[in-house]
């Protein structure tokens, strides 16, 4: 949490390009990262910043690029153009064994033939270290774990949380000055998933190295990073504090992977745009957009109030066209014109009044604080 | 047979009402046929074998009544100097192919399973055709070859059929292996520190080696008594074992040929023993014989 909110419109990382002052707090800079395979442009000329001792997340869906780009910071995969800086470096062209950075499989990849303390020991013992040195180090590492007890089972003994902190393990007891994580959590279960992401949060704070996370889940990217960025099409939409990404989103894109965003089209004039004849939402101080202008805004469901509106508020009417309860919320979709459907979604908190229940076909009021509108590029 | 215990522990189960006697005794006069089946089955594929390994023993020259018992014909297999060499020089011929097409058939399992290109496809294919070529064609076309270039036939030249007709068998029984690992694998020890070699050297190999057992083990018998291929490749001495038992039967059959047979017999059955052993002692579940059927 490095940036406070107050300064919305501020760019924390490099996305434009522009360099970062402080170098020597930088563990891996990213300068025009591309890579093609044939025709096709998986990475396009990335830039990126990630800075000392951060959980960092590469979040988009799949085919976006995101572990193709943590597969050249590991070395496995060739940058067709750019550069990638670790810890002051350029290590673009070296190979993988010679980079100091670990990474955390998808598959776990732990090494069957092993046992745990053999695989957690095995970068330790290839960099020619003392046994009883390697020994106490996995013994460390396996503490960290929680897996102190299982040193001498093998991999397919353990279940898939334990795989996960066998291989986190193996990775982490390298001290690399970057991990990479690629996906690790995808295979757990639900319940598993939650737990391991508090502990994989815990481990990282404990340890201090600095974490690169590749996920679709944007739950998981928001609960678990410092900075979050957002990819599309080989390129990064948005990166930020999640709390940036999620409350400022810049991309109508970024607006609609990261949660749910009722996005809205419409015409800018006189520091409005009407998003449906009759219909205009006021956008004060764009000073970037021209009369007559296409734009689009975007605003968050739980942010559209049903009752109890306060001054200065964004005030439309419509009708509600469906209910959804969720049990803690429920969700409505409202109709504001023929063609604009906004989702509201309501707390079910015990102060809420029975009159306040709204029924399909009800007609009502809407209504959402000016600053929670936002415009999108 | 999985049918037939599960049929006759319903019907004599917990079920009180009593079925249709027709419907039991037709569920149940199956599986005695197939019973009988798989007795008959049995009876052909082994029985030979063991009349063989029993007038291996016989006092008599007689390969029809059984006197008493004896290892004359033992004693006169191993002062037989020509069947010995040809016992060495068939031990010596499966071994140096079981080597060669191990090292030729990982190496192009590997390269197979790693490169994925239209012309990797090609030799993919083309690699698997001696597995349905018929033996006698590779023989013929192997003969062809040595003399076509002018090379003496010797036990050389039947090793280096035996490799060619074998390095299939180790890709495919390899890569199924291969298959099985994610490409994560070799990356895991790459970012662990491995040069490209040591990645192979330290994880694939360790991973693949009861794959790499249970093929070595398999082209060592298939390659032991192997007739076809040594016949039409070898020079005249000393010949393989197989081939040399055939031209002593074609001579006269002596007793001697059934204690020939029930030592290679012998071989095939240790072989046997380690595949399902060994690969144990690594603390893979699968034996040889499972990699084997799998792949």
């Amino acid at each position: 949490m490095t940036d406070t909110p107050t300064a919305p419109r501020q760019q924390p990382t490099a996305t434009s390009g522009a360099p970062v002052t402080e170098t020597a707090e930088t563990a891996i800079r990213l300068v025009g990262l591309t890579k093609r395979f044939g025709d096709t442009t998986v990475v396009d000329h990335l830039d990126l910043d990630i800075r000392k001792g951060e959980f960092f997340s590469l979040l988009g869906p799949s085919g976006c690029g995101k572990t193709t780009t943590l597969r050249m910071i590991a070395g496995f995969s060739d940058a067709t153009e750019g550069s990638i800086i670790l810890a002051g470096e350029d290590v673009t062209s070296v190979p993988p064994h010679k980079r100091n950075v670990n990474t955390v499989f998808q598959s776990y990849a732990l090494f069957e033939h092993l046992d745990v303390a053999g695989n957690v020991g095995f970068g330790l013992k290839r960099k020619g270290l003392p046994k009883d040195e390697i020994r106490r180090q996995v013994g460390e590492a396996l503490d960290l774990v929680q897996l102190g007890d299982r040193a001498k089972a093998r991999p397919r003994e353990l279940s898939g949380g334990q795989k996960q902190r066998v291989a986190l393990a193996r990775a982490l007891v390298n001290r690399p000055e970057v991990l990479l994580l690629d996906e690790p959590l995808a295979a757990l279960d639900l319940k598993l998933r939650h737990q391991m992401q508090v502990e994989l949060k815990t481990i990282q704070r404990e340890v201090g190295i600095t974490f690169v996370f590749v996920t679709h889940d944007q739950d998981e990217a928001l609960t678990l990073s410092d900075r979050v960025a957002v990819m599309n099409k080989g390129v990064i939409e948005q990166s930020g504090t999640p709390e940036d990404v999620y409350e400022r989103p810049k991309t109508a894109f970024a607006a609609g992977f990261i949660g749910t965003s009722n996005l809205m089209t419409g015409t800018y004039r006189n520091a409005a745009l009407e998003i449906a004849p009759g219909i205009s939402v006021a956008v004060p101080g764009h000073a970037e957009l021209q009369q007559g202008q296409q734009a689009s805004i975007a605003v968050r469901p739980e942010k559209i109030y049903m009752y109890d509106f306060e001054p200065g508020m964004v005030r439309i009417s419509g009708s509600v066209a469906a209910t959804v309860y969720h049990g803690a919320t429920t969700q409505y979709l409202v109709d504001v014109a023929p063609d604009v459907r906004l989702t509201v979604l309501e707390q079910n908190t015990s102060r809420q009044r029975n009159d306040d229940r709204w029924s399909d076909g009800d007609r009502l009021e809407i209504g959402w604080q000016p600053e929670h509108t936002v415009v999108l590029k | 047979m999985a049918t037939a215990t599960s049929s006759s522990e319903t019907a004599g189960g917990t079920i009180t009402t009593v079925p249709s006697r027709r419907r039991r005794r037709s569920v149940e006069g199956k599986p005695r046929l197939a019973v009988a089946f798989t007795v008959l089955f049995f009876a052909l594929l082994y029985l030979p074998i063991i009349i063989v390994v029993l007038f291996s023993f016989n006092s008599r020259k007689s390969l029809s009544y059984f006197e008493s018992f004896s290892t004359r014909w033992y004693v006169q297999f191993f002062n037989d100097e020509q069947l010995i060499s040809s016992l060495k020089a068939s031990l010596f011929i499966s071994t140096i192919t079981m080597l060669g097409s191990l090292a030729l058939g990982v190496m192009l399992a590997i390269a197979l399973e790693r490169v994925r290109s239209r012309p990797a496809r090609v030799v993919g294919t083309v690699s698997l055709i001696p597995l349905v070529t018929p033996e006698i064609v590779t023989g013929v076309a192997a003969l062809l070859f040595f003399t076509g270039l002018g090379i003496k036939l010797s036990l050389a030249t039947v090793i280096l059929a035996e490799i060619t007709f074998s390095i299939s068998y180790v890709a495919v029984i390899v890569r199924g292996r291969l298959a099985a690992l994610s490409g994560e694998y070799e990356e895991a020890a790459r970012d662990l520190g491995c040069t490209p070699f040591q990645a192979v050297r330290l994880v694939v190999v360790p991973a693949i080696l009861p794959a790499l057992i249970a093929s070595g083990l398999l082209i060592f018998a298939l390659t032991f008594d192997d007739f076809v291929l040594a016949f039409f490749t070898t020079g005249v001495d000393p010949q393989p074992l197989p081939v040399r038992i055939y031209s002593e039967i074609r001579l006269s059959i002596s007793p001697a040929i059934n204690a020939v047979g029930t030592c290679m017999m012998l071989v095939s059955a240790v072989l046997l023993i380690v595949a399902v052993v060994v690969p144990r002692l690594f603390g893979s579940k699968d034996s040889g014989i499972d990699i084997i059927s799998q792949g």
